[in-house]
C-alpha cells in the first residue's frame, strides 16, 4: 500500500468501492483495489473544491460600490491575465481570459498546497502537469479551428505547398513537443522543490527548510506565470490573423 | 492653485520602461522554453518512429523519427529567434 495523506485516506475509505468498480468496468485493474485514489488525485480534488468555493464566495459577494478583499484579489488576477493576453494576442483576447485565469489559479493552488503541512503538491506527479498541458493543447487548437475554420490546417503545411509533406510531420512533432516541454518543466521544478526541502529538512530540521519553502513559493509563482504565458503565446499563434 | 502636472515626456519613458520589462519576461518564458523544446522534440520524434517501427515491423523508422524531431526542434528555435529579431 502506498503512503496515504489524511485526505486521501478519507476519500479511499468513502469511495474505494465505487471507484474500483468503475475502473474495472472500464477494464482497468487498479494496483491497490482498497486504495485506488492516489494522493495526487485527492489533492487535485481538494484544489478543485477550494477554487469552486472561492469562486462561489466571490460571486455571492460581488459589489460594485464596496468590493471586498477577495473580490479585489480576483479582479487583480483577472485584470493581470487580461492585460497580458491583450498584449500578446491583440484586440480579440477577452474571450480567452476565463480559461487562462482558471488554468493559472488551478496550477498556482496545486503548486502552493504543498507548502502546507499534511498536503503535497499534485504538480510534483507528472500526470497532473501533463493533464494541464493537454488541456492547453486542446484549447489552443480548438480556438484555432474556431477562429480560422478548416483553413487552420494550412498552418501546418508551411509556407510552400511542395514542402507540405516534410512540414506536416515537423509541425506535428513540434506541437507535441510543446506539450512534453510544458509538462516536464512544471513537474521537474515542483518535484525538485519538494526534494530540496525534504533533503535539507533531514539534514537540519530547524530553520533552514524555511528558506527552501520560501524558494518553493517563488518557484511556484514563476512556473505558474510561465505556464500561462506560454499557453497565451501558443494561443496567439493559433488565432493570429495571418498564418 | 492646481498641482503641477507630470511632464508627458517622463510618463512616456516610464511606459516604455514597463513595456520593455514585460517583453523581457515574455522573452524569458520563450527562451526558457527552447531549452526544453529541443530535447522534447527529439523524444517525441523518437517515440513516433518507434511506434511506426512496431506497426510496420521495420527497424529504421525510429532513426527517421529522431532526425525529424531534431529538425522540428531547430525549426522552433529558428522561428522564435527570427520572431524576436523582426
Amino acid at each position: 500500500m502506498p503512503e496515504e495523506l489524511w485526505f486521501t485516506e478519507i476519500l479511499n475509505r468513502l469511495f474505494a468501492g465505487p471507484v474500483t468498480a468503475l475502473l474495472r468496468s472500464l477494464s482497468i485493474e487498479p494496483k491497490y483495489p482498497r486504495a485506488p485514489i492516489p494522493n495526487a488525485l485527492a489533492m487535485e480534488l481538494l484544489v478543485f473544491m477550494f477554487l469552486v468555493v472561492a469562486f462561489l464566495l466571490v460571486r455571492s459577494r460581488l459589489s460594485a460600490d464596496r468590493p471586498g478583499a477577495l473580490q479585489h484579489v480576483f479582479e487583480g488576477v483577472e485584470g493581470f491575465i487580461q492585460h497580458q493576453s491583450h498584449e500578446i494576442i491583440g484586440h480579440h483576447s477577452e474571450g480567452y481570459t476565463p480559461f487562462l485565469a482558471a488554468l493559472g489559479l488551478f496550477i498556482l493552488s496545486c503548486n502552493l498546497i504543498g507548502v502546507i503541512p499534511g498536503f503535497e503538491s499534485p504538480t510534483a506527479v507528472p500526470m497532473v502537469p501533463l493533464g494541464c498541458a493537454l488541456c492547453a493543447f486542446v484549447y489552443y487548437h480548438t480556438q484555432g479551428f474556431k477562429h480560422a475554420g478548416v483553413s487552420y490546417l494550412k498552418h501546418f503545411a508551411g509556407p510552400m505547398l511542395f514542402l507540405a509533406p516534410l512540414m506536416i510531420p515537423i509541425e506535428i512533432i513540434s506541437h507535441l513537443a510543446r506539450v512534453l516541454s510544458l509538462t516536464i518543466r512544471l513537474f521537474a521544478n515542483m518535484f525538485a522543490g519538494d526534494m530540496v526541502t525534504l533533503v535539507f529538512f533531514s539534514l537540519v530540521p530547524v530553520g533552514v527548510p524555511i528558506l527552501f519553502l520560501g524558494l518553493h513559493v517563488g518557484v511556484s509563482l514563476l512556473q505558474t506565470y510561465i505556464f500561462v504565458l506560454l499557453t497565451t503565446v501558443y494561443l496567439a499563434g493559433a488565432v493570429a490573423e495571418e498564418h | 492653485m492646481s498641482p503641477p502636472s507630470p511632464a508627458p515626456k517622463d510618463q512616456k519613458s516610464e511606459d516604455q520602461k514597463s513595456e520593455q520589462k514585460k517583453s523581457l519576461w515574455l522573452q524569458v518564458a520563450r527562451y526558457s522554453q527552447l531549452a526544453f523544446v529541443l530535447p522534447a522534440a527529439l523524444v517525441v520524434g523518437w517515440l513516433f518512429g518507434a511506434l511506426l517501427d512496431k506497426w510496420f515491423h521495420t527497424t529504421w523508422l525510429y532513426m527517421a523519427g529522431i532526425i525529424l524531431g531534431i529538425v522540428a526542434g531547430f525549426v522552433e528555435l529558428i522561428r522564435t529567434v527570427s520572431r524576436d529579431m523582426q
